[in-house]
């Protein structure tokens, strides 16, 4: 079964998931990171690929994916480091990136590859959902890798009946209209939006601007859990990545 | 149905022919045959054909080795075999990685149980006239006989087609009728081939490819393979919220009149079409220049934000966000916004910021607000990643893009904004020659919304040679550059797909020219599309070639270009030209904004 599958039949509530992109803040750091992660019972971790124009990200994802590229971190290095990785690591693991990098190393070697290491699923923001169902979907399924897609405060109902018809694993919740890095603003509207998502048969994880133990706690009150990217990308530069894990329970 | 046209041999031909909309193109390997290549054929003649055209090699009982090199050395997509050639013979050219085509030849008395061994091997049949010598007769077969094919291997017809038989195809029916043959039938001479005879008789046929707006976007917002809306799900009810509307305001009759309005009076159109009396002396043709330059803002953008400036306002929009690389496209957005009283942002890259400054001091003054962008290059991709960052963080701003890039529809809005430009050259040609239509069209490309603009009303014409111009800064090779087509690949940027310079590993590539506003790694997908297609010819213009050309144009002409108008006219040196062709070029802005540049290297 596949591991985020496993994870969301045993474990309901407070889900943690850590994104950071790979290769940094050093290049070997891949793997150690991930093994701290779950030393520290890190639920999910999502790893980014690093990419040149990340859109959807804000400055200190995108200065962390250029440090990354810069420290010589691709997509097919990502791999070999993660080669190895399932003799220890238990968790479920995500590659998080943008299109152009999977389309350039071509879809089936990436698929092949993703199950070679023991990915168990990808989130690819600026895959159109139409692309992806008339012309992948099928693969993914088959190479048992769960597109994981994003729902936002801006998804129409409309849409949202068929993002959930395509989605497997589970919804990335977009907290707010923003790039990554935001703050987390509490609204009533908000909330209602957490609650229509939090309500479908489908499990869900908030994203963007949960940044310690309070905005974690709110934003796992209305989901299965949350996802923390940029405020571990900031502890991991200042050599505070335990620290911060040990901070959010 | 598809369209092969067989025997071709002749280059300056061939140039002719590449315009049509042919699937195949076949060349004969066969020494008895009058269309037999030769010995000598030079393998850079099959590839002037694009890439969508394929390659045929035909062949008779040919030596399978020798057969396999000719494949390799030219290049070919297809074999078809016209011999007594067996199946495990077919078989063998088949696992080469070839596609094949197995030809027979029809009469009354023609058995088709004998096709049922090769259904297996082959991709497809040929049915030409039985003949002595293996085809290539001009004469046709009673298609009636074909009733009798009941197997499912599509096929070739082929057979002394000629140009009268347009009507007798259009009643032929067949399932498994897939493409027809040409050869003989549309000659000059052997091997050299009638191109206008041609495209009348494709005409004719009313083929699918021969449709008029061959080149418009589709539903989901392709060009061919190229377009789409590749953007993160946070944009998506921006994205949709565009696309339901734009055609729906730009059709309507208060669209129309106010958008003709603000380009007469404001804008200063229609832009006069000057011929370049001088120019036209020193390459030994007839010069006219489209004259963007003298728009108010002076270039080409505010055709297209005055455009957008209105949609934003009917559907809404308080705020705007723009991207510029030269600066051109801001301050004509900053103008508009100004104009309408709208709240104006503008990314722009900190270099950009620095090398174009008298256009920040514009843009300020007109009220503006000009956010430098400092990640990456900092340069116009980069500007424009910010300003989709921005548009993310603030759903209800309209985003103001500037180039025919982006998602879906903004290419296809800001061509159809664009279009006045060849609107306007095809009535004021007409006063002048008495003929819309030029022998050629030049533009600049960075994105490509002015070469667009040119192009629209042409794309159609084939007839209209289109030729598009990128900055290949220090040179193609150099690793300096942003000839995006030519050392390009297939990707995707700013939510498009399209033609991209990037890594190995799919990181984009810093882009590098002299002008700001050609700096870009991708290029609109209409353009990509018009590579690929063939329909466009891409050159490029270096820095210094770029330079050289806006000395000349300001000493033979009295004007400054813009530097990037400069590449655009640098080709004129590239290209030859007959004396009494007419040549467009589009002058896509003045040359104020450049000047410290320009005074850097002659000064
Ligand atoms: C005068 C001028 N020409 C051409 C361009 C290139 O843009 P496009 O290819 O969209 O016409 C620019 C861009 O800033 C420009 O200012």
């Amino acid at each position: 079964m596949n591991r985020i599958d496993q994870l969301f039949q045993n474990k309901q509530k407070d889900i943690l998931s850590i994104y950071f992109p790979a290769g940094y803040p050093k290049l070997g750091d891949t793997l150690p990171t991930l093994q701290m992660l779950q030393d520290k019972g890190v639920d999910l971790v999502e790893i980014g690929i690093p990419f040149s124009d990340p859109l959807a990200d804000g400055p200190v994802i995108q200065s962390a994916a250029k440090q990354a590229l810069d420290n010589g971190m691709s997509l097919q290095l990502l791999f070999n480091q993660l080669r190895d990785a399932r003799k220890s690591i238990t968790m479920p693991l995500i590659l998080m990136g943008y299109w152009n990098t999977v389309y350039k190393f071509g879809v089936d070697a990436f698929l092949d590859e993703c199950k070679k290491t023991g990915i168990d699923g990808v989130i690819l923001p600026d895959l159109p959902l139409e692309e992806y169902t008339e012309d992948y979907q099928s693969k993914f399924e088959a190479a048992g890798v769960h597109n994981v897609l994003l729902v936002t405060p801006q998804t129409t109902d409309k849409r949202l009946s068929i993002i959930e018809k395509a989605a497997s694993g589970f919804l990335y919740m977009v907290s707010s209209a923003a790039t990554t890095g935001g703050a987390l603003q509490a609204s009533k509207e908000r909330e209602e939006y957490f609650r229509k998502i939090a309500a479908l048969e489908i499990p869900s994880l908030i994203g963007f601007g949960i940044h310690d133990k309070a905005s974690f706690q709110h934003a796992a009150s209305f989901s299965n859990g949350a996802i923390i990217g940029t405020a571990f990308i900031k502890a991991l530069e200042k050599g505070q990545a335990n620290e911060f894990i040990g901070s959010l329970s | 149905m598809k369209i092969k046209l067989c025997g071709l041999k002749y280059s300056k031909n061939i140039k002719e022919l590449v315009q049509l909309p042919l699937d195949y193109a076949g060349f004969i390997f066969y020494p008895k045959s009058p269309r037999y290549v030769g010995e000598e054929f030079d393998p850079a003649i099959p590839a002037m054909f694009p890439e969508s055209t394929r390659k045929v090699g035909v062949f008779v009982n040919e030596e399978l080795q020798s057969l396999l090199e000719k494949g390799e050395k030219y290049q070919l997509d297809v074999i078809q075999l016209h011999g007594g050639e067996s199946t495990e013979y077919c078989r063998k050219v088949k696992d080469a990685g070839f596609e094949l085509v197995k030809a027979f030849q029809m009469n009354e008395s023609f058995q088709f149980q004998s096709l049922k061994e090769y259904e297996n091997v082959c991709d497809f049949f040929l049915f030409d006239t039985k003949t002595e010598n293996y085809g290539g007769s001009g004469r046709k077969f009673n298609w009636k006989v074909l009733e009798k094919y009941k197997g499912t291997t599509p096929f070739f017809l082929s057979g002394g087609i000629g140009a009268q038989d347009a009507e007798q195809i259009k009643q032929f029916t067949h399932e498994c009728l897939y493409a027809l043959d040409l050869n003989s039938g549309f000659e000059l001479q052997p091997a050299k081939k009638n191109a206008d005879q041609l495209e009348i008789f494709l005409n004719k046929l009313e083929l699918e490819s021969m449709k008029k707006d061959k080149f418009a976007v589709d539903q989901r917002g392709y060009y061919g393979e190229f377009g789409g809306a590749y953007i993160p799900e946070l944009l998506r009810k921006n994205v949709d919220e565009l696309q339901e509307n734009y055609l729906k305001i730009l059709g309507s009759e208060q669209f129309r009149k106010d958008y003709a309005r603000l380009l007469d009076n404001y804008v200063g159109r229609p832009t006069p079409l000057t011929k370049a009396g001088n120019l036209s002396r020193r390459y030994g043709t007839n010069i006219y220049l489209k004259r963007e330059d003298l728009t108010h803002t002076g270039a080409h953008k505010i055709n297209n934000t005055i455009g957008q400036i209105l949609l934003a306002k009917y559907m809404g929009k308080k705020r705007i966000i723009a991207e510029t690389g030269a600066g051109q496209h801001g301050v004509a957005t900053a103008t508009v916004c100004a104009l309408f009283d709208l709240e104006c942002v503008v990314y722009m890259g900190a270099l950009d910021v620095e090398r174009q400054a008298p256009n920040v001091a514009r843009m300020k003054m007109l009220g503006a607000k000009v956010i430098p962008a400092i990640s990456g290059n900092q340069t116009l991709k980069d500007a424009t990643n910010e300003a989709i960052r921005d548009w993310i963080a603030n759903p209800e701003s309209f985003y103001l893009i500037g180039s025919v890039v982006g998602p879906h529809p903004y290419p296809d809005l800001v061509t159809r904004l664009q279009s006045i430009i060849s609107e306007e050259i095809r009535e004021q040609l007409e006063k002048e020659t008495g003929n819309p239509n030029p022998d050629y069209v030049i533009a600049c490309v960075g994105g490509g919304s002015n070469a667009a603009g040119a192009f629209y009303h042409y794309l159609n014409e084939r007839k209209v040679k289109l030729v598009a111009v990128e900055a290949s800064g220090l040179g193609v090779d150099s690793g300096e550059t942003a000839a995006t087509i030519t050392i390009g690949d297939i990707g995707f940027i700013h939510g498009s797909k399209t033609m991209l310079m990037q890594d190995e590993d799919g990181q984009i590539t810093e882009p590098y020219s002299i002008s700001a506003g050609l700096d870009y790694p991708g290029v609109g997908p209409l353009h990509a599309h018009l590579a690929v297609s063939g329909r466009a010819d891409f050159l490029s213009a270096t820095d210094q070639e770029a330079l050289n050309a806006a000395k000349v144009l300001a000493e033979s002409e009295g004007i400054i270009p813009a530097l990037e108008s400069s590449h655009a006219l640098a080709v004129l040196e590239k290209m030859q030209f007959k004396k009494d062709d007419v040549v467009v070029i589009n002058l896509s802005g003045r040359g104020d904004k450049d000047m410290e540049t320009y005074m850097k290297h002659f000064a």
